[in-house]
């Protein structure tokens, strides 16, 4: 089997890495492409031994299964100029943020009567194969494609099928869950640091901690709140910090932000099912605007049309 | 049916208060000595600066068969046992107002002298009353801003809840009425199930339902620090009532 990215970025990267490093697939049979060579990625792509090409058309033609790895609006472009080459034979696996099977199913019908859409939505620590991942399979694909991609996904990390429509959400969840746990072991640092800890050891610590937490309640049948009742000693140290937690508003900052950012995921989509600038238009100008990152949508403007999404993948 | 009326007797200086317990079918008196004199089992029930003259008063009656138990907030046993006899049995309680419905909430701890088996006849006969634990000394202020002060907290909520509800446009007794059975449902679910608070929670909340958007609310309102600063409030102001 062989897997190709369109687009050569963080996920792309991420997932490349997970996947050799799992073994499930050696790096030859990997195909990525991007019109970008200067990113950093494109060179630890290369480095790993995966082909990398300018040209998104051969990656489809030596790919089975084929992931779009590019920012939401960028994919209605892709979709355009691959469309061609998409055959009944492969598996289109979209990772983007907000951007529905149907929306890619529409796209690609003008070209392929019945393509094998999946949308998933996976995170970052892909690339230390404790992913998060989720899927929903289109109207063409079948169970075996699913499992394919299940099985590919599951080797770089936690990987389910869901209900398209839960996808948003597990978009706030997990998707920008590594955000917060990254802001969250910061500060946590800073606190170590603040006590009198070296910083690297304070991170250390830290993310160690976290670590160990979510691996207890991953392997626990407890509920989380039992487990942190069971840290906390009457009238120690730990409880006196939680009350402190507590007072801040600690849990509903939590839940606001799962919220705010599946809302925003909502939000994008719908612009983007509002788009009305004619692709070929400005599909030159925005490929090479690739590398902008502005975090406003602009749908009246023809030259700047990159959306913020909701999981960084700043270089 | 612990203990049949007739065998109890209560003393007040006045009658005030002493007719609801005729009513009931105990004796009673004006004269603390009686009281002593004639029980093996002594509750001191007075208010907190009375006690120190009625200890002085009974004192050279109190003997080595009686049992002494305080229920005066506030008085350690430390002082319990430096105003009475050096071989009282002495033990200390901490009741709640529901003890009064046979639902109280109550710990006790016992002095230099009192024993196993003091223990366990106070314990048995309160049971009636409630919950009964006993407790390290220490527990007891704490318990005080749990649970002695707690109720208090639960008529707040409750009364939170019915003005929600009528806000929302239901009648204010009915609300009241069903706020009420609402939070008596859910203690008898926690006291009965014995599961994790946190986990008979979650057992309400379905995905994207009603439960889990007004749970953010009182998320968003620092509810549990609230409740945690209230029941620390309560429990310092009984550590600094008792030095008094």
């Amino acid at each position: 089997m062989s897997v190709g990215f369109i687009g050569a970025g963080q996920l792309a990267f991420a997932l490349a890495r997970g996947f050799t490093a799992a073994g499930v697939l050696a790096a030859h049979k990997i195909t990525a492409s991007s019109p970008d060579t200067d990113l950093p990625t494109v060179s630890g792509l290369r480095k790993m031994g995966v082909n990398f090409t300018v040209s998104n058309k051969d990656t489809v033609k030596s790919s089975d299964v084929l992931f779009l790895a590019v920012k939401p609006p960028i994919i209605p472009f892709i979709l355009e100029e691959v469309g061609p080459d998409i055959e009944a034979r492969h598996i289109v696996v979209s990772c983007a943020a907000g951007v529905t099977i149907s929306s890619i199913e529409k796209k690609l019908s003008t070209f392929c009567p019945t393509p094998k859409v999946i949308r998933c939505m996976t995170n970052t620590p892909v690339i230390v194969r404790e992913g998060a991942t989720v899927y929903a399979t289109g109207t063409h694909a079948d169970v075996e494609d699913g499992k394919l991609l299940e099985q590919l996904m599951a080797s770089v990390g936690f990987c389910t099928e869901v209900e398209e429509d839960l996808i948003d959400a597990v978009t706030g969840l997990s998707g920008s869950g590594p955000a917060y746990a990254f802001t969250a072991l910061d500060a946590l640092a800073d606190g170590g640091v603040k006590m009198g800890l070296p910083r690297r050891l304070a991170v250390r610590l830290g993310a160690q901690a976290l670590l160990g937490a979510a691996k207890m309640l991953l392997e626990s049948e407890q509920h989380p709140g039992q487990l942190k009742d069971h840290v906390c000693s009457p009238g120690g140290a730990t409880i006196h910090a939680l009350h402190f937690l507590e007072s801040g508003g600690f849990r509903s900052l939590l839940i606001n932000a799962v919220e705010a950012s599946c809302i925003r995921t909502r939000e994008l989509q719908h612009l983007a099912d509002q788009e009305k600038i004619s692709p070929a238009a400005i599909k030159k100008t925005l490929l090479d605007k690739v590398k902008l990152e502005s975090p406003s949508l602009s749908v009246a403007s023809a030259s700047k049309v990159s959306l913020f999404t909701n999981r960084s993948k700043k270089n | 049916g612990k203990v049949p009326a007739s065998n109890i007797l209560a003393s007040a200086p006045s009658d005030k208060n002493l007719d609801a317990w005729r009513e009931l079918g105990c004796r009673t008196t004006h004269c603390n000595l009686e009281v002593v004199h004639r029980s093996t089992l002594v509750f001191l029930a007075t208010k907190p600066h009375i006690l120190p003259g009625v200890l002085e008063e009974i004192r050279p009656a109190v003997g080595s068969h009686h049992i002494v138990v305080s229920l005066v907030a506030g008085v350690t046993i430390q002082t319990l046992q430096r105003l009475l006899p050096p071989w009282t049995k002495v033990l200390r309680i901490m009741p709640n107002l529901p003890c009064v419905v046979q639902a109280g909430a109550m710990v006790f701890s016992r002095g230099s002298n009192a024993g196993d088996e003091e223990a366990a006849l106070l314990k048995s006969l309160l049971s009636s009353c409630g919950l009964c634990e006993e407790v390290p000394e220490s527990y007891i202020d704490i318990h005080t801003g749990l649970s002695g002060s707690g109720v208090a907290y639960v008529y707040l909520f409750a009364e939170a809840l019915a003005e929600g509800a009528v806000k929302m446009g239901m009648p204010g007794a009915l609300a009241s009425r069903i706020a009420a059975q609402t939070l008596l449902g859910a203690a008898k679910m926690l006291l009965e199930t014995g599961e994790h608070p946190a986990k008979l929670r979650g057992d309400v909340c379905t995905p994207g339902g009603t439960t889990i958007y007004a749970l953010h609310q009182l998320e968003k309102g620092a509810l549990r620090a609230t409740v945690m600063d209230a029941v620390e409030a309560a429990t310092n102001r009984a550590c600094d009532m008792a030095k008094d």
